[in-house]
């Protein structure tokens, strides 16, 4: 469980004289459960979209494995096969069914033969229990069983990493703490503090984390829960 | 994608490849083909109009079937309308055009002219209740007039009428074909139409309830055959063929046939 | 006169004014397919080409742009009438059919794109797999209108001598004297062939609509 899996060196990103966040260092290692909580507007969807390649850094790298993915000569069409990604509304293909949606991929990236990647397919909605949905569209499912074809669609490519971009618009929040291994605190573009979730709820180091904390406690009623993002 | 980009590269050719007219004769060119490309504007009976079943026909239409065999060719009959024929012919989208044209100073700058084959003359057109007095053309001048547009009488009317100021502007009308001058002087839009005198008989005779006031040649006169700029070779063959139409009287018979009731 | 043999010299002329549609319209789908997706996908440059193209092809008289392409353009290439009027009104229908098929890319959320991109599609798998079905979709109304135009367009080349409907009427009309009669068949062609195509299109449409719960 020592292995960095993705190590974030220096990561800024600025729209014009607009930083959106600077200087972000974080390793992610293998098995584990990173979250990024923060207020809104502060960088966090940016983040994920830099660590994936859908928009570019301006400074820093993004190593995947041993592997330097904002290098000028890395193929970010490859690169992003082993970045799953689930978005916070999801981006289903509207024009396809649940299974086809899971497909796409299989066929058109990873080259599979047709029945191969029929079986695969079934067996990532089965993973997600929409396997009975397989004929659905987008249209006719609702939220978190769009969500569900999402994880399956990325999950099918066998990434070596998983994002989520606020997963918890259909998700439990409560579950968020039970389920992470490290909490990131992010605020104005930069990493205010992290740690367990343990340390990061309840022994807050920063008066920053801890107003955050207090916001979301007012907002919802309850000590151990924030708006959890990542 | 691939078959896209090789449409328009195909495009591009297409439109890349100009002016690369053939330098060899056209008359030469014609006679090896068996075949002679005329175009006329099929609306402008007796001289040229479409029959009941369909086929080109009228004087214009068989004198120039006559001319072609005699050509030992087939004439292919395009039709298209009057104001694209000379475009037609300087661009080589036809052999020449037959289309009851008449020998035109502006026209001769940009194309040739056979012989004359015919002399026709203008006549002006009123309704049975006209009373004005149109023995002197130029009176013309207070009325609202109507004449097809592009042909002769359209520059005799433009050149000494509204030119000079006589005829104001709005109260000329150019239509795009005969028959529409003639409807809208049945519907007393206009006063007076000028055309052909041998089409404005025959419009009389259709229509009913107009007369023709006045005969004589004041653009028209003699009627030519339209060839592209220069072709000599085509020009003398075409003018031998009249001269021997004329000499058999082929071309007054036709003239009975067609022109008299 | 024969009415009943001119009404059939009329109708003969639906073979040209649907042939004349069948080249047209394709090949403008095609080549506005292409303009669209070069204005909508690529760098400044070309962006600012396919606009003018646009732009200047939407300012024209149809009927000028037909005698610029096929006087002047096609110069001395051996096309017929048939074939140059078709690709010209081809060529006027693409500026009409870019701007369709732009507006249904435009109006494919970008979100589509970005999902395609995050499994590792490059942008033109992208487009092909995720983006035009999805246009092509969106794109069916606009295009039915466009499909009546271009029907109703074909009659412009009978002045490059193509005898479609509207020049058959006129010829009849001329040695007939009976404007209305000769004008009325055409105007009752032109009508079936844009109601059926509208027809047609709506039922494709229909098909072709994603299910979706109300």
């Amino acid at each position: 469980m020592t292995n960095p899996i993705l190590t974030i060196k220096n990561l800024t990103k600025k729209y014009g004289d607009n930083v959106v966040f600077h200087d972000i260092n974080l390793t992610v290692n293998e098995g584990d459960t990173i979250v990024i909580i923060g207020p809104s507007g502060t960088g966090k969807s940016t983040l994920l979209r830099c660590i994936n390649l859908l928009t570019r850094a301006d400074e820093g790298q993004v190593w995947l494995d041993d592997k330097e993915i904002t290098a000028k000569d890395c193929d970010e069409d490859v690169v992003r096969q082993h970045i799953g990604m689930v978005f916070q509304n999801f981006l289903l293909f509207n024009h396809l069914t649940a299974l086809d949606n899971v497909l796409l991929g299989l066929t058109k990236v990873k080259h599979m033969k047709p029945e191969e990647a029929k079986v695969k397919a079934l067996m990532e909605l089965e993973r997600v229990g929409l396997s009975d949905r397989a004929g659905h569209y987008p249209g006719q499912l609702s939220g978190g069983q769009q969500q569900r074809v999402a994880i399956a669609r990325a999950l099918a490519m066998d990434p070596r990493i998983m994002l989520f971009d606020e997963p918890t618009s259909a998700l439990d929040p409560e579950l968020i703490g039970e389920v992470s291994d490290r909490i990131v605190f992010l605020e104005k573009g930069s990493i205010v503090e992290e740690g367990t979730p343990d340390e990061l709820f309840y022994h807050p180091q920063h008066e920053r984390t801890r107003e955050f904390l207090w916001k979301i406690t007012e907002l919802y009623g309850k000590k151990e829960t924030g708006k959890i993002d990542g | 994608m691939k078959r896209l980009i090789l449409l328009v590269v195909v495009l591009t050719l297409t439109l890349a490849i100009v002016g690369c007219a053939s330098s060899t004769d056209h008359l030469a060119a014609i006679k090896d083909a068996g075949k002679l490309v005329v175009g006329t504007s099929a609306d402008y009976p007796p001289f040229e109009y479409v029959d009941e079943v369909g086929n080109t026909t009228g004087f214009d239409v068989e004198l120039m079937n006559e001319i072609g065999k005699r050509m030992g060719v087939t004439v292919e009959w395009t039709d298209m309308p009057f104001d694209s024929l000379i475009a037609a012919v300087q661009e080589g989208k036809i052999d020449m055009t037959i289309a009851c044209m008449n020998y035109d100073e502006e026209r001769d700058k940009t194309v040739d002219f056979s012989d004359a084959y015919y002399t026709s003359e203008d006549a002006l057109v009123v309704l049975e209740g006209f009373t004005g007095d149109l023995t002197d053309p130029m009176n013309m001048a207070n009325y609202t007039v109507g004449a097809q547009s592009g042909t002769t009488q359209d520059g005799w009317i433009t050149d000494n009428l509204v030119t000079p100021g006589l005829l104001p502007e709005d109260k000329f009308m150019r239509y795009e074909r005969v028959d529409q001058v003639a409807l809208d002087l049945q519907a007393g839009r206009i006063d007076v139409m000028m055309s052909d005198y041998v089409p404005a008989q025959a419009i009389v005779d259709q229509f009913g309830g107009m007369k023709v006031v006045y005969h004589g040649v004041l653009s028209t006169g003699p009627l030519n055959i339209v060839i592209p700029d220069g072709d000599k070779n085509l020009q003398a063959e075409l003018n031998r063929i009249i001269k021997e139409l004329q000499a058999e009287g082929f071309i007054d018979d036709l003239a009975v046939k067609y022109f008299s009731e | 006169m024969d009415v009943a043999r001119f009404l059939q010299y009329i109708a003969l002329g639906t073979v040209y004014t649907v042939g004349v549609t069948l080249i047209a319209l394709p090949s403008g789908l095609i080549l506005g397919t292409l303009f669209a997706l070069l204005n909508v996908y690529s760098g400044k440059v070309v962006k600012w080409f396919t606009s003018l193209y646009s732009t200047m092809m939407r300012g024209i008289p149809p009927i000028v742009l037909l005698f610029i392409l096929y006087f002047i353009v096609s110069g001395n290439i051996n096309l017929s009438p048939f074939w140059a009027g078709s690709i010209s009104l081809g060529i006027v229908s693409s500026a009409y059919q870019m701007e369709i098929i732009r507006g249904a890319i435009l109006s494919v959320s970008g979100g589509q794109m970005m999902a395609a991109r995050a499994i590792g599609m490059s942008k033109s798998q992208a487009i092909r797999n995720v983006i035009f079905p999805q246009t092509l979709r969106l794109a069916i109304p606009p295009w039915s209108n466009e499909a009546a135009i271009v029907i109703k367009d074909s009659s412009l080349v009978y002045a490059l001598g193509v005898p479609e409907i509207l020049r058959r009427a006129q010829l009849i009309s001329a040695s007939t004297q009976q404007p209305f009669l000769a004008y009325a068949a055409a105007a009752a062609i032109y009508f079936i062939l844009v109601f059926v195509t509208n027809r047609l299109l709506d039922a494709l449409e229909r098909r072709l609509r994603i299910p979706a719960n109300p």
